[in-house]
C-alpha cells in the first residue's frame, strides 16, 4: 500500500482491477450488469403495482430490490471486489454507508419527533383564524 | 425573448450598489485593457487560465478568495456602520437593502472566501508534501476552480442586475419560497451555489484520490504530514456532505420553478425538512473549513518550534474522529424547532463530544511548543493567536450546545459572536498563516515580516474589539440581523463593534501593503534554496517556486518529517552522493476545458435565474460539447526531456549545497 507512486500503465484499468481483461470479457461484464439492473428495475415496478403478493410485504420487497440494485452497480459498474488493492474502495464504501445511515436514520428520527410534537394541521389552521 | 430580464432589473434608484458595481466594472476593464495592450494575454492564457498545474490552480483559488474577501468585507463594514447608527432611526440602509447585504456577506464569506482559500492551499501544497508531480485529475481540478469562479461571478452580477436573496445565507423556506420571495434574489443564491457546489465536489474528489492514490515511495499513511491528513478528512467530508446541499437546493429550486411542494406551507410540504437537510450539510461544512486550518497550524507550529509534532498519532486519530462525529451533531442548529428533550439531549451531548478531539489537538500544539526553540515569525503569530481565540470560540460553542442555554441564545448576537469567533479565529487565521508560510514556496520570495506582524496585531486586536461586544449584546437580548433597534443598552456595544471593524480594516490594509512592499523588494527577499523556514516536510525539498514537475526524482521517504530527515542525513554524509540518472518526465498538457465549461455554465446560470430558456439550452449544450471534445482528445501529455530536467534540478542542488556547507562551516 505504501508504494503507490504514479506508474503510467498505458491502458485504462478500473480502480482495484489488477490485470487487463480482454475487451470481450469486459463487455460481457457490463452486459451482465446491465441486464441484472434492468431486471431488478422491472421487478420493482411490477411488485409495486401487483396484487399477487401479500400487500404489507411490498415495501420490504422494494427495499430488498433497491439494495440488490446498489449491489449490482457496485460490483459490475464500480468494480468493488475483494482484491488486495481494494481496501481503499471498500473503506470508502463503508464510510459512505456510515454517513448515509447517520443522515437518513437521524433525519427519520428527528422528523418523527418533530411531527409528534406538532399540533395537528387542522388545529394550527383553527389557531390562525 | 429575455425572460424576466428588462431595464427595471438595474437598480437605478440605489446609488450604493450601482456606484460600487461601476467602480468594479471600470477596474476590471482597466485591467483587461492593460493586459491586452501590454501583450500579456497569451501569457495569461497559456500559463494560468488553461493551466492544469496544481500550484497555479491553487494560487488562482487563493486570488479568488482574496478578492471576494474584500467584497465580503465591504458588506461587513456597511452592516457594522448601519447597526452603530440605526438606534431609534432607520440608519442609512433601507431594510430590503440591508437584508441583501447580510445574506450576501454570509454566502460570500463561506462559499467564496473560506472555501476557495482552504481548497487553494490544499491544491498548492498537498501534492508537494506527498512528493508527487501532480494531482490525480489535473483537468478536472481546473474545471472545479472555474466553476467556483462562475458562482462568485453570478453573486457579484446580482449586485447590479436584479437583486440578491434577502433570506440569510441559508435561505430558509417558507421565506425563500416563491410566495415570500418572488424576485430573482433567491435564484441568484441557489444557482450560484449549485454551480460552485459542483466545482467544490470535483475538487473534493480530486484531493481525496490524490491523497489515497498518489504518494511517493515510502510515504505510507502514518508518515504523511498532518496537513495531508486533515486534507483527507476535510475532502471526505466534502464528498459526503456537498451532495446533501445540492439535493436540498435542487428541491428548493423545484419548488420555485416547477411548483413542487417539498418545502412549502401548503400541499403537504414541510419546511422543517429544509432545516434538517441544510444543517446535515451545514455542520460538516464548518469542519470542512476548519480541519485544513488545523493542519496548517500543525505544520507551522512544528516548523517554528523546531520540533516534530507532538502526539502525531493522536492527532491523526482526533482528525478522523472529528470527521465522523461532525456528521452526528447537526440538530444543534435547530434545538428550538421542537424535536423534544430526547432528541435535543442526544445531539447536545454529541456536540459537546466534538470538543474532546479538538482539545486533544490544542494540547498537542502546546506540547509541541513546549521546550522548543520558538521563532515568532508571522505564520507562528497567526497560529498562537488562533490557539487563544479558538479556545474562546470553542467554549461558547459548547455553551450553545446545551439545549436550555441555546433556547436563550439561539439566533442572538451571542451566536453571531460564536461563529465569527471560530471562523475568523480558526479558518481565517489558518488561511493567513498558510498564506504567509507557503507564499515563498509559491512565488520564490518571502513576505515582508514587519508589515505581516502589523497585519496580525491589527487583525487580532480588531477581532476582539469587534466581536466580544457582540457576545454582550447577545446576552442583553439582541437578536441577529436587525436593521434598526430601540434598546438603549445595546447601542454602546454596537459602537464599540464598529470601532473594532475599523481596526480590522487597518489589518487588511497592512496585509495589502505587505504584498506591495514584498513584491517591490522581491530581490532582497528572494528564497534561493527553497527552504526559507528550515522546514520539515517535502514541499521544502524542491526549489521555490517549484518546477512544473515538482521533483526531478520521486523522493524516498524513510519516516515522519521526511525532509528534516533528509537534511540531517545530508549534513552527516554531505550532499555528494551520486545523483541517479535524470529521466524524461511526462506532464499533463494544458487544457481550456475548465475555462470554457465555466463560460457556458455562467451563461446557463444567468439564463436560469432570468428564465431565458433558449439561453439555458445554449449554455447546457456548450458545456456538454466542451466535455465531449475533451473526452475524445488524443494527446493529453507532453514530455520534458531529461536534459531540461537535469538543468533545472542542478541549479537548485547547487544552492542547497552551498547552504549546507555554510551551515557546516558555522
Ligand atoms: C466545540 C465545537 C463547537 C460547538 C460545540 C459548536 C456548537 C454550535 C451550536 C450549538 C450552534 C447553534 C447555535 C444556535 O443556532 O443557537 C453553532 C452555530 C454555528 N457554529 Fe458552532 N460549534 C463549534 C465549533 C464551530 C466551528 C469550528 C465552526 C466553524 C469553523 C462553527 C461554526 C458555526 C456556525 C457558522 C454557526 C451558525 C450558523 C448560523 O446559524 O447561521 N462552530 N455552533
Ligand atoms: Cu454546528
Amino acid at each position: 500500500m505504501s508504494d503507490q507512486t504514479h506508474i503510467p500503465t498505458g491502458h485504462d484499468l478500473a480502480p482495484g482491477e489488477e490485470e487487463q481483461h480482454s475487451v470481450g470479457e469486459r463487455i460481457l461484464g457490463y452486459v451482465v450488469g446491465l441486464v441484472l439492473a434492468l431486471l431488478l428495475t422491472a421487478t420493482s415496478f411490477f411488485i409495486a403495482g401487483t396484487d399477487l403478493v401479500w400487500q404489507p410485504s411490498i415495501p420490504v420487497a422494494l427495499i430488498v430490490l433497491a439494495i440488490a440494485q446498489m449491489g449490482v452497480h457496485l460490483v459490475f459498474f464500480l468494480h468493488i471486489t475483494t482484491g488486495p488493492d481494494n481496501t481503499n474502495n471498500v473503506l470508502a464504501l463503508a464510510f459512505g454507508l456510515l454517513v448515509v445511515f447517520l443522515v437518513v436514520g437521524g433525519t427519520v428520527w428527528i422528523m418523527s419527533h418533530l411531527n409528534g410534537n406538532m399540533p395537528p394541521m387542522d388545529q394550527i389552521m383553527r389557531m390562525r383564524t | 425573448m429575455l425572460g424576466k430580464l428588462d431595464w427595471s432589473a438595474i437598480p437605478f434608484d440605489q446609488p450604493i450598489p450601482l456606484v460600487a458595481g461601476a467602480v468594479v466594472l471600470v477596474a476590471i476593464l482597466a485591467v483587461l485593457i492593460w493586459v491586452v495592450v501590454k501583450g500579456h494575454l497569451p501569457y495569461l492564457w497559456d500559463e494560468w487560465i488553461t493551466s492544469v498545474d496544481h500550484k497555479r490552480i491553487g494560487v488562482m483559488y487563493i486570488l479568488l478568495a482574496s478578492v471576494m474577501l474584500l467584497r465580503g468585507g465591504s458588506d461587513a463594514i456597511m452592516m457594522r456602520i448601519q447597526q452603530a447608527v440605526a438606534y431609534q432611526s432607520q440608519g442609512y440602509l433601507p431594510p430590503e437593502h440591508y437584508n441583501q447585504i447580510f445574506s450576501a456577506h454570509g454566502t460570500i464569506m463561506i462559499f467564496f472566501v473560506a472555501m476557495p482559500f482552504v481548497i487553494g492551499l490544499m491544491n498548492l501544497v498537498v501534492p508537494l508534501q506527498l512528493g508527487v508531480r501532480d494531482v490525480a485529475f489535473p483537468t478536472l481540478n481546473s474545471v472545479g476552480f472555474w466553476l467556483t469562479a462562475t458562482g462568485a461571478l453570478l453573486v457579484n452580477i446580482s449586485l447590479v442586475v436584479g437583486e440578491f436573496a434577502r433570506t440569510g445565507w441559508l435561505a430558509f423556506p417558507p421565506l425563500s419560497g416563491l410566495s415570500y420571495s418572488p424576485g430573482v434574489g433567491v435564484d441568484y443564491y441557489a444557482w450560484s451555489l449549485q454551480i460552485s457546489g459542483v466545482g467544490t465536489l470535483v475538487a473534493g474528489i480530486n484531493l481525496v484520490t490524490t491523497v489515497l492514490k498518489l504518494r511517493t515511495r515510502g510515504m505510507n499513511y502514518l508518515r504523511m504530514p498532518m496537513f495531508c491528513w486533515t486534507t483527507l478528512a476535510s475532502n471526505l467530508l466534502i464528498v459526503s456532505a456537498f451532495p446533501i446541499l445540492t439535493a436540498t437546493l435542487a428541491m428548493l429550486l423545484l419548488d420555485r420553478y416547477l411548483g413542487f411542494h417539498f418545502f412549502t406551507n401548503e400541499a403537504g410540504g414541510n419546511v422543517m425538512m429544509f432545516m434538517n437537510l441544510i444543517w446535515a450539510w451545514g455542520h460538516p461544512e464548518v469542519y470542512i473549513l476548519v480541519l485544513p486550518a488545523f493542519g496548517i497550524f500543525s505544520e507551522v507550529v512544528s516548523t517554528f518550534s523546531g520540533k516534530a509534532l507532538f502526539g502525531y498519532r493522536s492527532m491523526v486519530l482526533a482528525t478522523m474522529a472529528i470527521c465522523v462525529v461532525s456528521f452526528m451533531v447537526w440538530l444543534h442548529h435547530f434545538f428550538t424547532m421542537g424535536a423534544g428533550p430526547d432528541v435535543n439531549a442526544i445531539f447536545g451531548i454529541a456536540s459537546m463530544i466534538i470538543a474532546i478531539p479538538t482539545g486533544v489537538k490544542i494540547y498537542n500544539w502546546l506540547f509541541t511548543m513546549y521546550g522548543g526553540r520558538i521563532r515568532f515569525a508571522t505564520p507562528m503569530l497567526w497560529s498562537v493567536g488562533f490557539m487563544v481565540t479558538f479556545i474562546i470560540g470553542g467554549l461558547t460553542g459548547v455553551l450553545v450546545a446545551v439545549p436550555p442555554a441555546d433556547f436563550m441564545l439561539h439566533n442572538s448576537m451571542f451566536l453571531v459572536a460564536h461563529f465569527h469567533n471560530v471562523i475568523i479565529g480558526g479558518v481565517l487565521f489558518g488561511a493567513f498563516a498558510g498564506f504567509e508560510y507557503w507564499f515563498p514556496k509559491a512565488f520564490g520570495f518571502r513576505l515582508d515580516e514587519r508589515w505581516g506582524k502589523a497585519a496580525f496585531w491589527f487583525t487580532f486586536t480588531g477581532f476582539y474589539v469587534t466581536f466580544m461586544p457582540l457576545y454582550i449584546a447577545g446576552m442583553l437580548g439582541m437578536t441577529r440581523r436587525l436593521q434598526h433597534y430601540d434598546v438603549a443598552a445595546w447601542r454602546p456595544w454596537m459602537i464599540v463593534a464598529a470601532i473594532g471593524m475599523a481596526v480590522l480594516s487597518i489589518g487588511v490594509i497592512c496585509q495589502i501593503m505587505q504584498l506591495v512592499v514584498s513584491i517591490r523588494n522581491r530581490e532582497a527577499l528572494r528564497d534561493r534554496t527553497g527552504d526559507p523556514w528550515d522546514g520539515r516536510s517535502l514541499e521544502w525539498a524542491t526549489s521555490s517556486p517549484p518546477p512544473v514537475f515538482n521533483f526531478a526524482f520521486h523522493p524516498d521517504v524513510r519516516g515522519e518529517d521526511a525532509y528534516w530527515d533528509m537534511k540531517t542525513r545530508a549534513q552527516q554524509q554531505s550532499f555528494e552522493h551520486d545523483v541517479p540518472e535524470y529521466q524524461d518526465i511526462e506532464m499533463p498538457r494544458n487544457s481550456p476545458t475548465g475555462f470554457i465549461c465555466a463560460f457556458f455554465a455562467s451563461i446557463m446560470g444567468f439564463a436560469l435565474i432570468w428564465h431565458i430558456w433558449w439561453m439555458v439550452i445554449l449554455g447546457g449544450l456548450g458545456a456538454f460539447a466542451t466535455f465531449v471534445v475533451f473526452a475524445w482528445r488524443d494527446h493529453d501529455e507532453y514530455v520534458i526531456p531529461a536534459e531540461e530536467v537535469a538543468r533545472i534540478d542542478r541549479i537548485n542542488l547547487e544552492e542547497r549545497r552551498s547552504l549546507v556547507s555554510m551551515a557546516g562551516a558555522v
